[in-house]
């Protein structure tokens, strides 16, 4: 009464009366990965049907196997489809019964899937507040050892690696230029047009010219650069620095006798320090631009327009915003490499670092950014 | 596992191999035959591990077939593509284990995607897998635990998980100290008699070479092509090739001593 097993043509599955009055379930053919899962099926059918105590399993008709068709019979051997008794096996070639010797003993087996449990709220909240507080220490640390690295090249300029200075500078400052234009000059008529309404009301059109200069000169210039740079550099100078920490490089300078932040962390803020104001005086150029081209376009001469501007600018707001750009640029190229030396181990460490490079750098300029509002506000600039 | 022991599993005709307009190696023809451990030995450099990536189709050939029992890997496509995949497994250079899984999730992993087991019978499968290559008790860590052995043994599991006939290993001695290394060696001994599994490896470990080569073949670098091809203890004593016998009694090249000298 050989019948086929729906799902698993390739296992038989047959369950007979034995000598001893308890039942016998036979199998023969191939229990293997194709035809597992369905065996357990026909099996639990077949016994089921049945209702005769299972004491023997004669395998002596499988003829091919592998260790996902035996994981039916170790179960069958621990009794797991028949609760409170356990069936022998026998009859199993010798090459299967060595797969079948390879399971691990019960006892071994329980729990081993169970995941590390997660830790209770009070424990993260405690963590997390010892990671911030070590976290703060470290930054200093960090600065002290820029500012060393810093000390030791103003001592001997010629330490200052120049090749690498020229080559970070390029990619971070020269290379932003076209997005940099791009989201500047859109900014700027994004806000004039906005603008336009409102002031057209009191018949105050004009004085868009006068709100771009101020905005982009003193606000959106520094702030847009910064972010569009905390989005290409920061990151790359974490990842980057992240890569060269988890390949071993960073302790290859190490022994080698040459500090890192020496080596690779002063050009990289060096560099962003140097390229933040210029890449902002163009981008408060290209915003200012922008406004232009919108009050150009309601029909105001130019003449016009420049002097409005001229009566609203002046030096010291693009002074303003050019020192801010000057503290992004240090703060950005500074996080980005922090994060980028303290990489953790692990297939996602360097992603989290650029992640947390970013992060910390947007949240960093507009905290500067604040603190530059109020001092401004107190000093009457 | 359908064919009988020392029937060809591997098949491997007129082969050329490299990158663009570079030719690694070329006219490569050999076969692996079903149960034996084939090692795939030459100096560093000499596209051993490229030969092993084209093997198991990771790399397209510049010319020529492997066959896999019949089937040839560079034209199969699609269904017939995966079905060839099943027939090997292949442990990596580094273990290639997934850093965000446990052990055992990684052994689990070709079960959850390609069986119908219960969960319960996965877990077991895997755990079978991890105490095969001795790592029962580590089955809950992760892999940045270990050390560089205990991942190599882990990648074996993995590519054991769904047992296919042959396994593909990729430097399995590189980096390990002679103890470890020799019981990977036993490792793979154990698991070549006891389970018939069929073993291609690349490597240049001469101890290795000896403790676990059926038979090998040696690339070269400069001629492109096998040098022997044969059991390791018979080309050491017997091969023509000066090349082949410094290699095996690992000997400095000429010119290299000379410049040493």
């Amino acid at each position: 009464m050989v019948r086929p097993v729906p799902g698993g043509p390739e296992v038989a599955v047959e369950v007979r009366e034995g000598a001893s009055g308890g039942a016998v379930l036979s199998l023969s053919g191939a229990l293997d990965v194709h035809s597992a899962a369905g065996a357990r099926r026909a099996i639990a059918a077949r016994l089921a049907e049945k209702a005769l105590r299972l004491v023997e399993v004669d395998a002596s008709g499988i003829e091919h196997g592998d260790a996902s068709g035996m994981v039916i019979l170790y179960e069958l051997a621990q009794g797991r489809f028949t609760p409170g008794t356990r069936p022998s096996v026998h009859g199993l070639r010798p090459e299967l019964e060595k797969l079948l010797a390879a399971f691990p003993p019960p006892a071994l087996a329980e729990g081993a899937h169970d995941r590390p449990k997660p830790l209770s709220v009070p424990v993260e909240v405690g963590a997390a507040a010892i990671g911030l507080g070590r976290d703060v220490v470290e930054v200093i640390r960090f600065l002290g050892r820029l500012t060393l690295a810093l000390g030791s090249i103003l001592r001997r300029p010629r330490s200052l690696r120049v090749g690498e200075l020229a080559r970070v500078f390029e990619k971070a400052g020269a290379n932003a230029f076209g997005i940099v234009s791009l989201i500047s000059l859109l900014t700027g008529l994004i806000i004039a047009f906005e603008a336009a309404q409102p002031l057209k009301q009191f018949g105050a059109q004009i004085f868009i010219a006068n709100m771009i200069g101020l905005v982009m000169v003193r606000e959106l210039g520094p702030i847009m650069t910064a972010i569009v740079f905390a989005g290409r550099s920061g990151s790359a100078f974490a990842a980057e620095l992240g890569t060269m920490k988890v390949n071993e490089e960073l302790d290859a300078l190490r022994t080698m006798g040459l500090d890192p932040a020496r080596f690779l962390v002063i050009q990289r803020v060096l560099a962003g320090t140097l390229a933040m104001p210029l890449l902002t005086a163009y981008s408060m150029a290209m915003g200012i631009l922008g406004g232009v081209i919108v009050t150009r376009l309601m029909g105001f001469p130019l003449a016009l327009i420049w002097r409005q501007l001229s009566s609203a600018l002046g030096l010291k707001d693009i002074l303003f915003g050019l020192i801010k750009a000057v503290v992004f640029g240090t703060v950005v190229a500074g996080l980005g490499c922090y994060q980028g030396m303290h990489t953790r181990q692990g297939p996602s460490a360097v992603g989290d670092s650029a992640t947390r490079a970013v992060v910390a750098s947007i949240l960093m300029i507009i905290v500067v950014d604040a603190v530059f509002s109020v001092v401004a506000y107190l000093l009457h600039v | 596992m359908s064919a009988p022991p020392g029937a060809q599993v591997i098949a491997v005709e007129d082969l050329t191999i490299g990158y663009g307009e570079r030719v690694v190696q070329q006219s490569l023809r050999f076969e692996v035959r079903r149960g034996e451990v084939f090692v795939i030995l030459g100096g560093s450099g000499c596209g051993k591990s490229t030969l092993l990536k084209v093997m198991i189709g990771l790399v397209p050939p510049l010319q020529g077939r492997i066959l896999f029992e019949g089937v040839d890997m560079v034209s199969a496509q699609g269904p017939e593509r995966l079905a060839l995949l099943r027939k090997f497994g292949v442990m990596y250079q580094s273990g290639a284990l997934f850093g965000s899984m446990t052990l055992l999730e990684n052994v689990r992993l070709p079960l959850d995607e390609f069986t119908r087991l219960e969960l319960e019978e996965r877990h077991l499968v895997a755990l079978t897998k991890l105490n095969q290559v001795g790592l029962l008790e580590a089955a809950r860590r992760m892999p940045s635990e270990l050390s560089g052995g205990m991942q190599k043994r882990a990648g074996i599991a993995r590519a054991m998980a769904l047992d296919p006939g042959i396994l593909f290993l990729d430097e399995p001695s590189a980096g390990l100290d002679p103890i470890t290394s020799a019981g990977l060696d036993r490792l793979i001994r154990d698991l070549s008699r006891s389970f018939g599994i069929t073993f291609v490896v690349v490597t240049h470990e001469l101890q290795s070479i000896f403790a676990i080569a059926d038979r090998c073949i040696m690339l070269d670098a400069k001629r492109k092509t096998i040098i022997a091809e044969g059991k390791p203890a018979e080309l050491r004593d017997r091969s023509p090739d000066p090349t082949v016998r410094q290699f095996f009694r690992r000997q400095a090249a000429p010119e290299e001593e000379a410049r040493a000298g």
